[in-house]
């Protein structure tokens, strides 16, 4: 916790006055953060509570860095988002901390220009801290503001549209990567243009946004681009920056490495024979004991190469424009495979928002195979009970009483036992066409294609077949596709109108596609009925699917594609 | 008349063997699965078989299956089929080869066992039997068709009763008529179907039933 750098006795006692209105804020926003019924809610309410604390910290720190000693005016303000909107704490804290780091680069420059007021950043002072001991935090303070930004992003889908626009096909956690597009433009225009770079900054990043918005997929890729662009640039300048600090420093020369910096557009280094101002030597000792003057400030950044955050210029800063080109070079490559599909294709890596969507479908899809075979199950109990078993109990009682009568009346025991053959005949009747809707006998026997035969032979339509697959195919595919395909045979003979249908079957090694046409009056309506829409859930099940052509007037068509291997090397069918 | 059945339920095979047995026929084996019903079928050379189509070794229709390859190299042995269900698809399969003497019955007919036992008969003398629900859903998938439409009520019940292989007795038997009037029906139900008018019962049969599987 950064402490304002005298303390005082009143400030002792307002401070501990701040504190305890902090420690009220966050009693009160610990009961309306998270549910605490679950043992996973309760870990989300501990992390939401680390959030705001987190944000006091934060705000803290950046109050203390804007002005010194202003500490306590962040802490306020923390305390007032907290009693207000304690769930945003975590969004608000990841800006908070994107606006320290980048405070932080600003106070690293300013260092190495030594005009830095004194004051304190996070553990670092201004005054007597190394320069690299100010940029680590401000590195450290962005990467956190960033991953925190991008957490949050991802869990508020909403938030996300707000910031990114339409994110038509693409998950948000896959156009984040694209706001990245803001930070290439406003370092590579620094890099580019000395003098107007603030209107270029500008421009270009109100170009970047709209880009982002509109076209999420194009600005994902221009970011990985440009970030290798941004790293093989700064890896240039570095080695001709280096090559001229090396030359600067020999004794024999002795102007100043800051003026003899070249000019950013050149990728040559060029160090200019120039006088130095009184004001210019003072500035090259950072550790300098007394501020410098702000007007001094002004005259002395100009000259030196713009690289990456802190800027390129003979010394310590070199070793940092190293760094940060390795880091741009490195998210960079890291962002290529997931912004062009193609190098994704190619290195065979599947991105996170693709898979996320595979396991909900497949929960989805399992789900609802669970409710259909507990369905079915139920529905086999159900026709058992009412059928086949309750003709068993009858069949059983008018032996019995055929039995009793056999001695006494004959003639009524035989026509008892004649009505009881009758019943077993009918249980029969009943238990074979159950049978034929759970697992029809053919299927069972020959595998899909003589049972799609069968099923066209027993259809009421003329039904052409044209069938060709290579051996049996997995069990449950061949179910589900020979329910679908009976389904919608005798959704034509009942709908259609029509007299004629043809059935084709086709499997390309990987795929099982089916067709079913009939030739009647069309304009079927996949929305209306249960029953297009009961293959599409069965056939759901095995990533199949199913579409639907109905012109009024006809023919209908119904394909449906199902992934699959046939197992089995062909049965003959003698 | 020796007999050859094949049926891996032994409550069933028992209960067959019994009955043939109570009408007079000679059991020459009797088998549980589709290897032992050809070696039978091929070296018994029996009067007729019984066939259910569910054998093992895979029971899928293994039993239907060995009885086509028995009559592939003995043509014209008689085999009866008997089934749980039964498949046009079967049907056809047997009928294929157009030799006569089959017959493809649900199991449930063992209960009518004077029915059942002359359907053995018919077929054991190179007749065809065809199950009443195999005929219906021959009848049903071309009913709205013409020319069968054009045929009266009475005509289809008698072109019902023919397709199941019976003959002009047991048909006048069945709908209470003369044999006579169903000779006139068959007559007419020729005329209308433009077949050829046959008085072999048997070959009447396979016309009819190659009309309807047509």
């Amino acid at each position: 916790m950064p402490v304002s750098h005298d303390i005082g006795a009143p400030d002792g006692i307002f401070a501990v006055i701040t504190l305890l209105l902090v420690a009220g804020c966050l009693a009160v926003a610990w009961p309306r953060i998270g549910s605490p019924a679950t043992a996973k809610g309760q870990r989300g309410r501990l992390r939401e509570f680390g959030s705001c604390v987190a944000l006091v910290l934060v705000a803290a720190m950046l109050a203390d860095s804007v002005g010194a000693g202003q500490w306590a005016v962040g802490v306020a303000g923390a305390g007032l988002v907290l009693l207000l909107r304690p769930r945003a704490a975590a969004l608000i804290t990841s800006a908070l901390l994107l606006i320290l780091g980048l405070i932080g680069i600003g106070l690293a420059r300013e260092i190495a220009w030594g005009v830095a007021r004194p004051g304190w950043y996070g553990l670092a002072h201004s005054w007597n801290s190394p320069m690299w001991f100010v940029l680590v935090q401000a590195y450290a303070f962005l990467a956190l503001g960033a991953w925190l930004g991008w957490r949050e992003l991802r869990a508020r889908p909403a938030v996300a549209r707000l910031v990114l626009g339409r994110t038509a096909g693409l998950e948000p956690a896959d156009q984040l990567w694209s706001l990245l597009l803001l930070a290439v433009v406003v370092i590579g225009s620094a890099i580019i243009s000395s003098s107007a770079w603030l209107v270029v900054t500008i421009l270009g990043s109100v170009a970047a946004a709209a880009i982002i918005r509109r076209a999420p997929g194009f600005a994902a890729k221009l970011t990985a681009v440009g970030l290798i662009g941004l790293g093989l640039t700064g890896l240039l300048l570095v080695k001709s920056s280096t090559v001229t600090s090396w030359t600067l420093s020999d004794p024999g020369n002795a102007g100043p490495p800051l003026s003899a910096s070249p000019r950013p557009s050149s990728a040559t280094a060029r160090p200019s024979a120039r006088t130095t101002t009184p004001a210019e030597s003072a500035l090259i000792k950072p550790a300098a004991p007394k501020p410098p003057s702000l007007a001094a400030a002004g005259v002395s950044p100009s000259p030196e190469p713009r690289y990456g955050l802190v800027g390129l210029q003979s010394g310590g800063t070199v070793d940092v424009a190293l760094a940060e080109a390795f880091v741009f070079l490195g998210l960079g490559c890291w962002l290529v495979p997931r912004s062009f599909p193609a190098v994704r294709k190619i290195i065979g890596l599947v991105p996170q928002a693709q898979l996320t969507s595979q396991v909900q479908h497949l929960a989805r899809s399992r789900a609802v195979a669970v409710d259909t075979a507990a369905a079915d199950l139920r529905r086999l109990e159900r026709d058992l009970h009412d059928g086949a078993q309750a003709r068993l109990v009858a069949l059983g009682m008018n032996l019995r009483a055929a039995e009793r009568l056999m001695h006494v009346n004959p003639e009524a025991a035989a026509a008892l036992v004649a009505e009881a053959r009758e019943a077993s005949a009918r249980a029969l009747t009943e238990l074979r066409e159950l049978v034929r809707g759970v697992h029809p006998p053919v299927l069972a026997d020959r595998g899909l294609a003589d049972a799609v035969r069968a099923l066209a032979l027993d259809s009421p339509l003329n039904v052409e077949t044209e069938i060709d697959l290579p051996g049996r195919l997995p069990a449950p595919v061949e179910t589900a596709c020979y329910f679908s395909i009976a389904e919608l045979l005798t959704n034509a003979a009942k709908h259609s109108g029509a007299r004629d249908a043809r059935v084709a079957i086709r499997h390309s090694g990987v795929m099982l596609r089916v067709e079913v046409t009939d030739f009647g009056l069309g304009g079927a309506d996949p929305a209306r009925g249960s029953g297009l829409a009961g293959i599409e859930k069965r056939l759901a099940s095995f990533d199949g699917i199913l579409a639907v052509s109905s012109p009024p007037g006809g023919p209908t068509m119904a394909v449906m594609e199902v992934p699959c291997a046939s197992s089995l090397p062909r049965i003959s069918s003698s | 008349m020796r007999v050859v059945v094949a049926e891996d339920l032994f409550l069933l095979r028992d209960g067959l063997v019994r009955l043939l047995g109570a009408h007079g026929f000679e059991i020459a084996a009797a088998v549980d699965d589709a290897p032992g019903l050809v070696a039978a079928l091929i070296g018994e050379r029996p009067d007729v078989a019984i066939v259910d189509v569910r054998l093992p070794p895979t029971f899928t229709d293994d039993g239907l299956r060995a009885a086509l390859r028995a009559r592939h190299e003995v043509p014209g042995l008689p085999v009866l089929v008997l089934s749980q269900y039964v498949e046009q698809l079967y049907a056809r399969e047997l009928l294929a080869d157009d030799a006569g003497g089959v017959g493809y019955l649900l199991k449930d007919r063992v209960f009518n066992d004077d029915q059942f036992v002359d359907a053995v008969r018919t077929v054991a003398g190179g007749g065809t039997v065809m199950d009443p629900e195999v005929v219906t859903k021959l009848l049903g998938r071309r009913a709205r068709r013409e020319p069968l439409a054009r045929l009266s009520a009475r005509e289809r019940e008698v072109l019902e009763l023919m397709a199941q292989g019976r003959s002009n007795s047991a048909i006048a038997q069945r709908l209470f008529v003369t044999e006579k009037a169903v000779s006139k029906h068959s007559t007419s139900i020729f005329s209308k179907l433009d077949l050829a008018p046959s008085d072999d019962d048997n070959r009447r049969v396979l016309a009819v039933l190659a009309y309807l599987n047509g």
